[in-house]
């Protein structure tokens, strides 16, 4: 009984040193140099992997059909946004990889026609998530910033790549129309959804009308100035100094400050305002990023902040609250800002908890889905074109 | 017949618990269970972790399902596993030295009889 007890025990003071050699070693079997996930120069292995898989899904359309369904059961939206994530990361990868700029530019042209003419034939309704419809939108007739600004993005960086005639109308409509809106609108606040403004929306549609600027010779610096001026007043959260996400037309806050915005925010700001987009990058590294034992991943709230897990937080990891949007999104924000550190210990997590899926040189992650996907593609290429505009550099 | 063969091969010969060799086949259970896992291509499911559902055709319950098995064996395979495989090691190189220490100690003291009677 004795020499039983005594091998038990034993057995258990093994299992605790084994466990405390390994698991602080866990990550360096998934953690690989920073280059194979982002170069300064030229595509990394893994855009171009990924890159790969997203073409692929542009050319069967069967394969492109079973991917979208699936996102499209959950949220309409990501079917949107995975367009719009592959066109602007298309558009960066056309800039650092200008021998395949031919394939990339009629990708993206597919693209933006196919979502155009979707957008012309279903509705703007068929991008948005269904409670879209369970309200009338305030401003008639109705408009969604979340569409109109990202739709505006694709063309313009479009033609940042290389001009195309027959999207300059289409583009100077657009961006007429948001600004338009913006002047009209007290405090410059425009729906996503009935009387539901996003701040995320906001970014990319003022990216979108300084991009056109940079394009055609417009000038709405002002509008951009005093759109940030008021955010800075009346749209961040006192605790954290943190952007909130979403709000109402009156300005008053739904969502606090959260992860799967703040990331992307941050990115958009630095073509607006370089330091302001810099400060809300430190502050969401600080409340929101997290490195533990080797792997990066990140929270949806800050401490000061409660909320409810959603679509856009994804589901939460108890314990660590490990948010996979919020954590998906910090590659775009490490990505813009240079945080080696944090980006490395990022995609070793992605590499560990993503799980990978390799056939033929194209890469997929399976714990993501093709938004997901896109987003990571474009943390992997950003920089380029955000460069080209901000130096006014011309092709 | 078969059967005696079986038992005759170390490996399937139930180990005494928490012994290394105890340690050694829970961790090829488990590996062996990743790996069947991965070629019936779980692997697909595991999307339910962004919210997106494995397969439309299985439905949203059995994905889920589908998932968690795989999410489970494989955060096993990568942590329980090397776990199991270094106590393994411990205990055998462990035991190995006391093994050692004790014919040190056996030795040393009939040496030390021997001494003594030749005094």
């Amino acid at each position: 009984m004795k020499s039983r007890i005594a091998r038990i025990l034993a057995g258990l003071a093994a299992l605790v040193v084994a466990a405390i050699i390994w698991l602080p070693c866990l990550h360096l079997l998934f953690a690989r140099p920073l280059s194979e996930f982002r170069q300064d120069q030229g595509l990394s292995p893994k855009a171009r992997q990924l890159a790969a898989r997203h073409l692929q899904l542009w050319t069967e359309p069967v394969l492109r059909e079973q991917e979208l369904k699936k996102m499209r059961a959950s949220n309409a939206e990501w079917d949107f946004m995975g367009r719009s994530y592959l066109v602007w990361s298309l558009a960066n990868m056309s800039l650092r990889d200008p021998a395949s700029k031919p394939l990339y530019l009629r990708t993206m042209d597919q693209i933006i026609d196919e979502t155009l003419r979707l957008e012309k034939q279903e509705g703007m309704y068929f991008f948005l998530m269904s409670y879209a419809k369970d309200r009338h939108y305030l401003v008639q007739p109705a408009h969604s910033l979340f569409l109109d600004g990202e739709i505006a993005l694709m063309l313009a960086v479009r033609r940042v790549v290389e001009e195309k005639p027959e999207y300059k109308p289409l583009l100077t409509e657009r961006v007429n129309a948001i600004v338009e809106r913006f002047q009209k609108s007290p405090r410059m606040l425009l729906e996503s959804y009935p009387d539901e403004c996003w701040m995320f929306d906001h970014c990319v549609a003022l990216d979108a009308i300084k991009m056109a600027d940079y394009l055609d010779g417009g000038d709405h610096s002002a509008l951009i100035r005093d759109w940030i001026a008021m955010a800075k007043q009346k749209l961040v959260h006192r605790e954290s100094g943190l952007l909130i996400s979403s709000f109402t037309t009156d300005g008053i806050p739904l969502d606090g400050p959260e992860g799967s915005t703040i990331w992307m925010v941050a990115h958009s700001l630095q073509l607006l305002d370089e330091d302001f987009a810099r400060d809300q990058y430190q502050r969401a590294r600080k409340e929101l990023g997290e490195i533990t034992l080797g792997f990066g991943y990140a929270h949806e709230w800050p401490k000061s902040w409660k909320g409810e897990a959603d679509v856009d937080s994804g589901p939460i990891i108890p314990g660590f609250e490990i948010s996979a949007g919020s954590s998906g999104m910090a590659f775009i924000g490490a990505s813009t800002f240079d945080d080696g550190k944090f980006l490395a210990s990022l995609a070793a997590t992605l590499d560990f908890a993503g799980f990978p899926s390799r056939t033929r040189g194209r890469l997929k992650y399976c714990a993501s889905n093709q938004v997901g996907d896109a987003a990571l593609l474009y943390a992997a290429t950003l920089g380029p074109l955000w460069q080209k505009v901000k130096t006014g550099a011309r092709q | 017949m078969i059967k005696k063969f079986w038992r005759r091969l170390a490996i399937f010969q139930r180990a005494e618990f928490l012994s290394a060799g105890d340690l050694l086949q829970r961790a090829g259970a488990i590996s062996g269970l990743f790996l069947l896992a991965h070629l019936a291509g779980l692997r697909e499911f595991t999307g339910i972790l962004n919210g997106t559902v494995g397969s439309l055709a299985l439905g949203w319950n059995l994905s889920a399902y589908l998932a968690v098995i795989y999410i489970a064996l494989y955060l096993a395979f990568v942590i329980v596993v090397p776990v199991l495989i270094l106590a393994a090691i411990i205990l055998t190189v462990w035991r190995r030295c006391i093994r050692k220490e004790n014919n040190f100690c056996v030795t040393s003291d009939t040496n030390f009889r021997r001494t003594d009677a030749n005094i």
